[in-house]
């Protein structure tokens, strides 16, 4: 747990002096009409640079007093966790071929039959069943465009 | 008082109508659902609704927004007197006593009179609602730049010296907040800031994708992680359970009234409804006779947190709609809708859209009233939702969130940011940074960060303009003694005590 910590806090130090560097280059002082664009998020890096670097040296400090602590996850929880990030990671990069509700269907089957070791009828069902249904009431009723992907629009033509 | 009640009288007119009661009973309906789902709460469930409300009258679409809100209010503590699963984090401190009661053989008096604290802290709010917001419209429009800043600073101020969190993780999560609402665009000079020279991120962050990804994914993560098991007691509401839970709610009047002020109170001023019912039952216990009967399944240990989560909930929608600054992640969402259809939430609402507003506040009074008919009536309904297995019902929230984020701008990108944001959120609860200021500094960021320049220009560039009489200069110093608060405290008890 105090690991993550350090590199948490490590990485908002970064992102503020990033903030701070693209600040200054736009000029954080007082302008031609009051101040500059880089004014606010200048002092927004400042801010987390300085309250990140304190929570970084509070950690370390019991870090190598009192070890690592906890782990981050309780054992075998990141396999359940990736089991949902990876599948739904990838239904969003199919999307970009197929379009949402596609990807979707195949998300649900994948999901509901490998992981969740569900029946095949109900899995059918529910991985067909919803995706039709959330079609019909977005692109169909209430006209919002879901995204379609290269081949999306050849594929569903009703 | 009178002309307040002619207006909710008006403002009645607008709810009944037919077209807004059926959306008002179809969004409750949906709201409960919601609130039973784990993963799918009232933020992330309205922030999914904003596309298809766009295609409505506004009035109706901010009336749907609102409802999922209460019907969530309503249906998050379905689950946790029934399953020990908390629907929604407000809901995680009627598991306390709520479960316990229900184990014991007692289901339906525990939902009871759960129902019945949230419609007692929901009718509270709502008084408030309608007799004081007109009042805090009339002096916020006295309101310029540097008064508008303060209020910004008293709000963030208020999540790090009262959060309870740890404060330096609160400042960083609201530094980090406005960070991201300043990514793109510079409102004020057109410059383009933070996106070091890609096109991704001259769109910005849109708060609406942010919280889909932080409360639906992050959600998901932590219910997976710890493996959700359903043991469900199943029930049924008889004349018996209301008679006997309404008995227990009248005999019980102190624990009522601390809930309700306390939800009230921590829901006018920015907390929200979790952190309310946290204090109501931490006071009520530290207050009762039988202290040690609590965590067992004793009635005041269920109607203090419910009370104040519900008076929370409905007291949260003072400061948006009169200040149009939200108490509540799920308010910052509602308020996301109100400015899609080019309502500025602030004083000036109540002047220009009379209609809307008042339309707003009856529905509030009609969406708390119905819903507690709605939800005691089909709670056991409603709680055979959760026997469909988690690995058919978590997916679809994925998939349905997917929906939501891309739908807001309809933009592919905003998908994987939704991803991103869900992992952030995970990692955020773990290690306890808060989710909830950092996305009001997201949604409150640009208004912020113009108020506090256009306030500079009027004072050429000194800083004393922010502590200017009569209006801001309490305010500031009220921002800065809660900000140090954390520091100011132990001090105090320090020298206090020594002299003691």
């Amino acid at each position: 747990m105090r690991k993550a910590e350090i590199w948490v806090s490590l990485a908002f130090v970064f992102l503020g002096i990033i903030v701070i560097a693209d600040s200054i280059r736009l000029g954080f002082m007082w302008g031609m009409t009051g101040p500059e664009s880089g004014f606010f998020p200048f002092y927004l890096g400042v801010g987390v640079v300085i309250a990140s670097l304190v929570v970084f040296f509070n950690t370390f400090t019991r870090y190598k007093k009192e070890g690592a602590g906890k782990p981050l996850m309780p054992p075998g929880a990141l396999k359940p966790i990736l089991w949902v990030l990876i599948p739904s990671a990838s239904m969003i990069v199919i999307t970009e071929l197929v379009g949402l509700h596609i990807a979707a269907a195949l998300f649900l089957l994948f999901y509901m039959r490998v992981v969740g070791k569900i029946g095949w009828a109900m899995t059918l069902l529910v991985g067909i069943i919803s995706p039709l249904s959330l079609y019909i009431i977005f692109d169909k009723l209430f006209l919002i465009p879901l995204p379609q992907g290269l081949w999306g629009g050849y594929l569903l033509r009703f | 008082m009178v002309e307040n009640i002619n207006n909710l009288m008006m403002g009645l007119q607008v709810v009944f109508q037919p077209y807004n009661l059926m959306i008002i009973v179809i969004g409750l309906i949906l709201g409960i659902i919601v609130g039973v789902l784990p993963g799918l709460g009232g933020a992330n469930g309205v922030a999914i609704l904003i596309p298809v409300v766009v295609t409505m009258p506004p009035t109706a679409g901010i009336i749907l927004l609102s409802m999922i809100y209460w019907g969530a209010l309503y249906g998050g503590s379905i689950t946790s007197i029934l399953f020990n699963i908390p629907g929604e984090p407000w809901a995680v401190a009627a598991t306390f006593d709520g479960y316990p009661m229900a184990k014991q053989g007692r289901p339906g008096k525990a939902l009871v009179l759960s129902f019945f604290s949230h419609g007692a802290g929901a009718i509270f709010g709502c008084i408030v609602l309608t007799f004081f917001s007109p009042v805090l419209a009339e002096f916020a429009l006295k309101f310029g730049p540097a008064e508008v800043f303060a209020v910004m600073m008293l709000t963030f101020s208020a999540f790090v010296g009262l959060g309870g969190k740890s404060p330096l993780k609160t400042v960083v999560a609201i530094l980090f907040g406005f960070i991201l609402a300043s990514v793109g665009m510079d409102i004020v000079s057109g410059q383009l800031r933070m996106t070091y020279g890609t096109v991704v991120l001259m769109g910005g962050f849109n708060f609406v994708v942010a919280v889909i990804g932080l409360f639906g994914l992050g959600e998901i993560f932590l219910t997976v992680e710890e493996g959700l098991k359903v043991e469900g007691i199943s029930t049924r509401i008889g004349l018996k359970d209301i008679w006997e839970g309404l008995k227990d709610v009248i005999r019980y009047p102190r624990a009522l009234i601390t809930g309700t002020l306390v939800g009230v109170w921590m829901g006018f001023k920015p907390g929200g409804a979790t952190p309310a019912s946290f204090m109501a039952y931490g006071f009520t216990k530290q207050s009762s006779a039988n202290a040690a009967e609590f965590g067992k399944g004793v009635s005041p240990g269920i109607i203090a947190p419910e009370a104040a989560a519900h008076g929370a909930g409905t007291s949260a929608m003072i400061p948006m709609i009169t200040l149009g600054i939200p108490g509540s992640p799920t308010m910052a969402v509602i308020m996301g809708g109100l400015m899609i259809f080019g309502l500025q939430p602030g004083p000036m609402l109540f002047k220009e859209n009379v209609d809307f507003v008042w339309g707003l506040i009856a529905s509030t009074w009609m969406g708390n009233v119905l819903g507690f008919f709605v939800v005691l009536a089909f709670a056991p309904i409603f709680a055979s939702v959760l026997k469909v297995r988690f690995a058919i019902f978590m997916p679809l929230i994925i998939y349905v969130c997917a929906i939501g984020a891309y739908a807001v701008n309809n933009r592919m990108i905003d998908v994987y940011y939704m991803l991103l944001f869900g992992v952030l959120g995970y990692l955020f609860k773990k290690l306890d940074y808060p989710i909830a200021p950092m996305v009001l500094a997201l949604v409150l960021g640009d208004m912020s960060e113009q108020a506090m320049r256009q306030a500079l220009i009027i004072g050429h560039g000194s800083p004393l303009v922010f502590f200017s009489l009569p209006l801001a200069l309490p305010l500031m110093v009220a921002a800065l003694i809660i900000f140090f608060w954390p520091v100011i405290g132990p001090l105090k008890a320090k020298i206090f005590g020594k002299k003691a």
